[in-house]
């Protein structure tokens, strides 16, 4: 009994310990994800709600000495960093579905970036002021920081820099010039969007191939974004799907054909190699031996 | 494995040669006649465990009747085959040796276990980079030909007429195996199937004929490269495990006899002893380049080879591994244009499993154990069907062009179906932004998808592998992946045993490999919370190890090897657990796959143990009798007749005095090789000769190394009238200290002393030291435990 008891007692231990470790580390993310949106709100609205006024004002009036205050300087770099986080993620938002968020909102990534360029870079402000350090890493959580990482995420990963200039100021030419080719296909697609799918079939196929492999050339050269990629996903299941104009499976009678003549070639084989090929006998060798097996085999075939 | 047994019975020549021949042992008849097996058409008869023995039993009426016609059979498993003979594993301390080791200084001995390492790294080298050649070939060419395809597929499926296509798959899968079945079949059919059978025999101590020459390495790889890229339902890696014991077998000679080229170096390296350790670092170093685990490779030579073993060798093998892993992935590294990435560490590259989806919990277990036991039952299938495929093939499709024809049909079926699976197939998926896919076909599939099943067929099977292992759930679904399994299956088993060099490590993988996905989906769909824990890749990995080892039966090293191909040493539980269980349950029906061939190859294996229930089994019935003898200072004309004595093929000779004129079984002395004679013959060492010429060089150990291993047939031997009549002492040649057994020893002691020592030849004496029979191979090889207990094979010739 005892032993099961500090068994228990150990299993106990580890899974308390267990729990301990993650909730460190899973808490982090989880509140920047889920509260993502308050703390935003919070930034963007630099007055402080009143009914929580109460909890913040111990902190806020305790006050610190001078030197550990942050800057004021610092401050409204925090508070144009908050105006230009929130637009770039209304305009986010806003593009979401069908995905435009390269062409829509390069420009707010842009402005954010410029903002965040100047928290971050170590070149003193206004009274020999670093707000790098004061604002970037003075605390565990590091909020402007996760913030700003969060957004450059997304950012990365609907790969938009292939499809905006460098310099952020305006959308590549490949890119216009696909989104040029893409509206030829739905133009088409919306003139012979009535009656009969297979005419839209033979009509728009050529500018529909014609954009398939401008897309798949794009896809080589990678300056493909997110919203290319998108646009010629729904493209796609449009034409394949909606007008079903895939190729149809038309042929199962010669493939049926071919592949039982195929089939049946190694029967043949077999039978006439059965048949024809001379079975291969092996010659049997008597080993020399002493007499005592002899009489062994010979009792044996008496007793069977 | 010449040697007393192989004496005929009908041949009267054999009787007036030798010592002690004519000499009717045991009050019997100098001729044993098995009636049974004459009439039987199994060719078997089994040996009860009888404790009376009539000895008096008088059996001359049926003797005559069979004499003078040789009893042919059809093929079965049940024979030894005179073709193969053994190796000469333990040492001849003749006084040649004595010599030759006295005038070795310390520091030669320090040389020689320097030149051994030197060996090792060598071979490690020369087999990473045979591997990497492979591996480059096959992907080129597989990459062509599929290139060459998906073009025209793509082309027909807008206009019409896949058919076409389906004939150019057919006909360039045809094409690539014609070739290597061709250089296969009519150049070196020691070439064909994965090698590791022909690798486990050598390393038992048989002798198979032309199996480590240069040869064979060259058309083992051009062929494994065909044969891949051929679109056959097989992998590269078994192969490997051959090649690196070619390679092995010809660098630690330091000459290749093919190439006439004689290196003058590692010397004394020539002999079977120390052959026998090389090779089995190059196997070691083939299965190291192969799945990138060079742990597993020094505990595949340990499990499937090595009778023999040591703590040094254990350790320079590893080194072999090693250094041939790291090759392989050097080159390899240089070859996708990232120096000096040591990343790609095998072949086959199981990829990593990494995150959570690798954890398992322990309710899995049992899910573990019971995959293990399918994958037993599956391989048990797979073995038996192709155990009767092999036996169909060796009695009706011998001919080399049958061959050659048989594994066209088997390319172009496979093609075929491969084809009609992916046409009729309705499953879709899309493309996913990592393209893992490199072949993609569309096929009917809506744009922007590609077919399911064409991941797993129109793939090499290394990367449908990987697929099956790595893509995220979702990505086959069920229907798919168990008509895959149906008729890779059968393809695979169809194919295992054609004349073409490859290997059955990777189709059994991708069989158990897609089973196991198919496992794993349906236990999701079907618990709750089941998508959560039941990963299918996890669930692809434990299928493959159980089909695999299911069919090969490996354990141990199987183990080592999967964990190491797959990096993650978290698995090595479950895996061992489903190896262990896939033996257990394939074992119970049928014998691993390559024991299997090794069986219908009739060499004569020596299995761990004797087999059990045969202690009462005693050497005097168990030797060859009468033996051959020699004396001591015997004539040349009597050697010659004994070795050109083409029915008696023996290949060791005791060495006798006689004892009194009364008597003619002389008492032992010592034992002589055929190879030995016959490089005595050759130099003309004769009592005569050394007389006459004072001056004539003394024979020495190195011109017995020099002929080694292509000892030259007798015939090849002109020895004059007057040269026949003279004298050859044989003292300083013979090994002068035999092992010998009393006629009262059990055969399992007898079995242990040939596996222990890697004996060829014990000599059985009486009580006075007289000789009175020879054991071989093939004596105790023939006693195996059937069904109806203790069963003997016979001898053959093929």
């Amino acid at each position: 009994m005892y032993i099961f008891q500090v068994a228990a007692l150990l299993i106990a231990f580890l899974y308390y310990g267990n729990a301990q470790t993650s909730t460190v580390a899973v808490n982090p993310t989880i509140e920047l994800s889920a509260d993502g949106l308050k703390q935003l709100a919070a930034i963007v609205a630099p007055v402080f709600h009143p009914s929580r006024g109460s909890y913040f004002s111990l902190n806020l009036f305790s006050g610190f000495p001078e030197d550990l205050e942050v800057s004021d300087y610092c401050v409204e770099l925090l508070a144009i960093f908050g105006q230009r986080y929130s637009t770039y993620v209304t305009c986010l938002v806003s593009a979401a579905r069908p995905v435009k968020v390269c062409q829509n909102c390069y420009g707010s990534y842009d402005n954010l970036m410029d903002i965040y360029t100047n928290i971050s870079s170590d070149q003193m402000g206004p009274g020999n002021v670093s707000c790098r350090d004061s604002l970037l890493r003075s605390d565990r959580l590091m909020l402007v920081f996760l913030l700003y990482n969060n957004l450059e995420d997304i950012w990365t990963g609907s790969e938009c820099n292939s499809c905006v200039s460098l310099g952020l100021h305006s959308l590549t030419n490949d890119t216009l010039y696909f989104m040029a080719t893409l509206n030829q296909s739905l133009r088409c697609f919306e003139k012979f969007q009535q009656g009969n799918h297979s005419a839209l079939c033979k009509e728009c196929k050529a500018t529909y191939r014609g954009l398939n492999e401008l897309y798949s050339r794009m896809e080589k050269n990678r300056t493909l974004c997110i919203d290319i990629e998108d646009s010629m996903n729904m493209t796609r299941r449009l034409w394949s799907k909606n007008f079903n104009c895939s190729f149809p499976r038309a042929e199962n009678v010669p493939v049926i054909a071919v592949s039982s003549f195929m089939l049946f070639l190694p029967i043949i084989f077999y039978l006439s190699s059965f048949l024809h090929s001379e079975q291969k006998k092996r010659k049997l060798i008597h080993p020399k031996r002493a007499k005592s097996n002899t009489s062994l085999v010979n009792i044996q075939d008496r007793l069977s | 494995m010449a040697n007393i047994t192989k004496k005929v019975s009908w041949s009267s020549r054999g009787d007036e040669s030798g010592g002690g021949e004519r000499t009717p042992l045991l009050n019997g008849s100098e001729e044993v006649r098995y009636s049974r097996q004459l009439s039987g058409d199994g060719g078997m008869f089994h040996i009860g465990r009888l404790s009376t023995v009539d000895l008096e039993e008088d059996m001359t009426s049926d003797e005559d009747s069979v004499r003078g016609c040789p009893k042919e059979i059809p093929h079965n498993e049940k024979l030894l085959s005179l073709k193969y003979e053994s190796l000469d594993y333990d040492n001849s301390e003749n006084q040649l040796f004595l010599e030759e080791e006295r005038r070795m200084s310390f520091l030669g001995f320090k040389c020689l276990e320097i030149s051994r390492w030197v060996i090792c790294g060598l071979i490690g080298f020369l087999t990473g980079l045979i591997a990497c050649c492979i591996d480059i070939a096959v992907e080129n060419l597989a990459g062509l030909k599929y290139y060459v395809v998906k073009q025209n597929i793509e082309k027909f499926t807008e206009v019409g007429g896949l058919s076409i296509s389906l004939i150019l798959w057919a006909v360039l899968n045809s094409a690539f195996v014609m070739v290597g079945a061709v250089i296969v079949a009519f150049f070196e059919p020691g070439a064909a199937g994965s090698g590791i059978p022909q690798i486990k025999c050598y390393l038992n101590g048989v002798k198979i004929p032309r199996v480590v020459r240069l040869k064979t390495l060259v058309v083992k790889v051009c062929g494994v490269i065909c044969s891949v890229a051929g679109g056959l339902a097989v992998g590269k890696e078994g192969p490997m495990i051959h090649s690196g014991a070619v390679v092995a077998a010809g660098v630690s000679q330091g000459r290749s006899t093919s190439l006439k080229k004689d290196f003058k170096i590692f010397e004394y390296f020539r002999r079977d002893t120390e052959k026998r350790d090389f090779v089995s670092a190059g196997a070691a170093a083939g299965v190291s380049a192969a799945f990138g685990a060079p742990v597993g490779g020094v505990l595949f030579s340990l499990e499937e080879g090595a009778s023999f073993w040591n703590q040094m060798l254990t350790w320079r093998i590893f080194f072999a591994s090693m250094i041939s892993t790291f090759t392989l992935n050097f080159f390899l590294s240089i070859y996708n244009n990232k120096p000096g990435d040591l990343s790609s560490p095998g072949l086959i590259n199981f990829g990593r499993f990494e995150s959570d989806s690798v954890a398992y919990n322990l309710y899995e277990i049992p899910l573990f154990i019971v995959m293990g036991a399918a994958g037993g039952l599956l391989g048990a299938l797979f073995n038996t069907l192709n155990y009767w495929l092999t036996i169909f093939r060796i009695r009706y499709v011998h001919r080399p062009c049958l061959q050659v024809m048989e594994a066209m049909l088997v390319a172009a079926v496979t093609a075929t179906v491969s084809f009609a699976m992916i046409y009729f197939s309705n499953d879709c998926q899309p493309l996913g932004p990592d393209q893992s896919e490199d072949y993609p076909l569309q096929l009917f599939c809506a744009d922007g998808e590609y077919n399911s099943m064409a991941t797993a067929f129109f793939n090499t099977p290394e990367r449908s592998v990987r697929s099956l292992f790595h893509n995220p759930p979702g990505s086959y679904n069920p229907l798919t992946l168990s008509l895959f399994t149906l008729t890779y299956f059968f393809l695979a088993c169809w194919t295992y045993g054609l004349t073409v060099s490859a290997g059955v490590f990777i189709p059994s993988l991708l069989i158990g490999a897609a089973w196991g996905r198919l496992f794993g989906i349906l236990l999701a769909a079907i618990t709750p919370n089941g998508s959560v824990w039941a990963v299918p890749g996890k669930y692809a990995l434990m299928g493959a190890a159980a089909q695999l080892g299911g069919i090969v039966r490996m354990t141990l090293s199987l183990t080592v090897i999967m964990v190491e191909a797959t990096g993650n040493v978290t698995y090595g539980l479950p895996i061992m657990l489903v190896l262990l269980t896939a033996k257990i349950v394939g074992d119970y029906f049928v014998e691993g796959l390559y024991d299997i061939h090794i069986k219908l190859q009739s060499v004569p294996f020596l299995h761990l143990e004797a087999p059990a229930t045969s202690h009462w089994l005693t050497a005097r019935e168990v030797m060859g009798a009468p033996v051959t003898c020699f004396n001591r200072i015997e004539k040349v004309g009597t050697i010659v007749d004994v070795l050109s004595n083409t029915s008696t093929n023996h290949n060791g000779f005791p060495v006798v005095v006689p004892v009194a004129a009364s008597d003619d079984l002389g008492k032992i002395c010592g034992l002589i090789l055929r190879s030995q004679l016959i490089v005595l013959l050759k130099h003309k060492v004769f009592v005569e000769l050394a007389r006459s010429r004072l001056t004539q060089r003394k024979l020495q150990l190195k011109d017995f190394r020099d002929a080694y291993p292509r000892f030259p047939p007798i015939q090849s031997i002109h020895v004059s009238q007057d040269e026949r009549e003279c004298m050859m002492d044989l003292t300083e040649f013979m090994n002068p200290t035999p092992y010998t057994v009393p006629q009262e020893t059990s055969l399992p002691r007898v079995f242990k002393l040939f596996r222990a020592l890697g004996l060829r030849h014990l000599v059985v004496v009486d009580s006075e030291n007289r000789v009175v029979g020879l054991v071989t191979r093939k004596d105790l090889a023939r006693y195996h435990l059937g069904k109806h207990g203790l069963e003997e094979m016979q001898l053959a010739q093929t």
